[in-house]
């Protein structure tokens, strides 16, 4: 249960951010998680939520999940993973490993 | 007044990544490999490492970080195998993060070291998401646990270098299929160095200390 220390770690990236401009106002946060980052989505925004609203009133956050990306050993095509095990959405057949889908993101801020 | 949209594109973590990269800078530089060890609890991490120093202690400069949410049980444990140990009681948190190994290594003379374990708290989940600054993540899987785990917490099998699988002497007594776990861990990272241990038997402790040692060689050899 590390989502609330990520919380934390973003609402002070956000305060960094708004760094000299006081009145400013956070309205809503996005943030991506990769689904093999080791972060679950639904407790970072459980998290996000708690701690952002505690700074910022009525904030809005949205923590959006990252796929990762898998490519099959017969047909060759990319496709998106979410989960193990990566199945070929054409053929069936199995992927070994996958890329991306590891990172924790805050992408954007809405202020005003 | 209008709210006007701010792109960030920022790690969440980077505050971490910037102390892991300065940790692995500093081990670097003395020539340190270092392996940041993760598991669940009670997969065997302290016994491996006890075994491990044993097996390594003539002829290499150990040393461990040992991580726990409370008692420093761990680390008396390996001390008393004659090495520097240094325990870090996270009171709650579970997992190590950068700054915490990096205040560690103020009381560790790294001119003296030639590998540094980082024996990382029992939790499958978080400790994947936080660089340490180590060389290599190596992960542990206890025969006990069940051959789908690696499906099951995927983060940590997709960045560890090495799959240590544990306590095989107890195979015949459960039903864990070694093959299968380790065809799950491949499917999840088919780079996986995989090695099978009995910290009680010995079996495969061989093989992990020359794994560590060659690691060990080219370190120095890139210094």
């Amino acid at each position: 249960m590390h989502e609330m220390s990520l919380a934390l770690e973003i609402l002070s990236i956000c305060e960094r951010e708004l760094g000299g401009l006081p009145e400013t106002q956070v309205t809503a946060v996005g943030v991506e998680v990769g689904a093999f980052s080791g972060v679950d989505a639904d407790s970072l925004q459980f998290c996000l939520e708690a701690v952002m609203s505690g700074q910022f009133d009525g904030v809005r956050c949205e923590v959006v999940r990252q796929p990762g990306e898998a490519a099959c050993p017969r047909c060759d095509r990319a496709f998106k993973v979410m989960r193990a095990p990566f199945e070929c959405p054409e053929c069936g057949s199995l992927a070994r490993g996958f890329s991306g889908g590891q990172g924790l993101q805050l992408c954007y801020l809405e202020v005003e | 007044m209008s709210a006007e949209r701010v792109d960030v594109e920022q790690k969440v973590l980077s505050a971490n990544d910037q102390i892991a990269s300065e940790v692995r800078g500093r081990l670097a530089g003395h020539g340190v490999f270092s392996v940041n060890i993760l598991s669940s609890p009670g997969s065997g991490k302290t016994t491996l490492l006890e075994r491990t120093v044993d097996l390594l202690k003539p002829s290499l400069r150990l040393a461990v970080v040992a991580g726990d949410v409370q008692t420093r049980n761990d680390a008396e444990r390996l001390e008393r195998h004659g090495i520097p140990v240094q325990a870090i009681e996270t009171g709650g948190g579970c997992h190590l993060n950068a700054r915490q190994v990096s205040e560690s290594l103020e009381s560790l003379d790294l001119g003296e070291m030639d590998l540094l374990f980082i024996e990382n708290v029992g939790n499958l989940v978080c400790p994947s998401s936080f660089d340490l600054g180590e060389s290599r993540k190596v992960v542990l899987l206890s025969v006990t646990e069940g051959e789908d785990k690696p499906l099951k917490y995927p983060a940590a099998f997709r960045r560890a270098g090495v799959l240590v699988v544990t306590k095989v002497d107890l195979v015949p007594h459960v039903e864990f299929s070694t093959q299968t776990a380790i065809e799950n861990a491949l499917s999840i990272n088919p780079d996986l160095v995989v090695l099978s241990t009995s910290s009680y038997t010995g079996e495969g402790l061989d093989s992990w200390a020359e794994w560590l040692t060659g690691q060990v060689t080219e370190c120095k050899q890139g210094s």
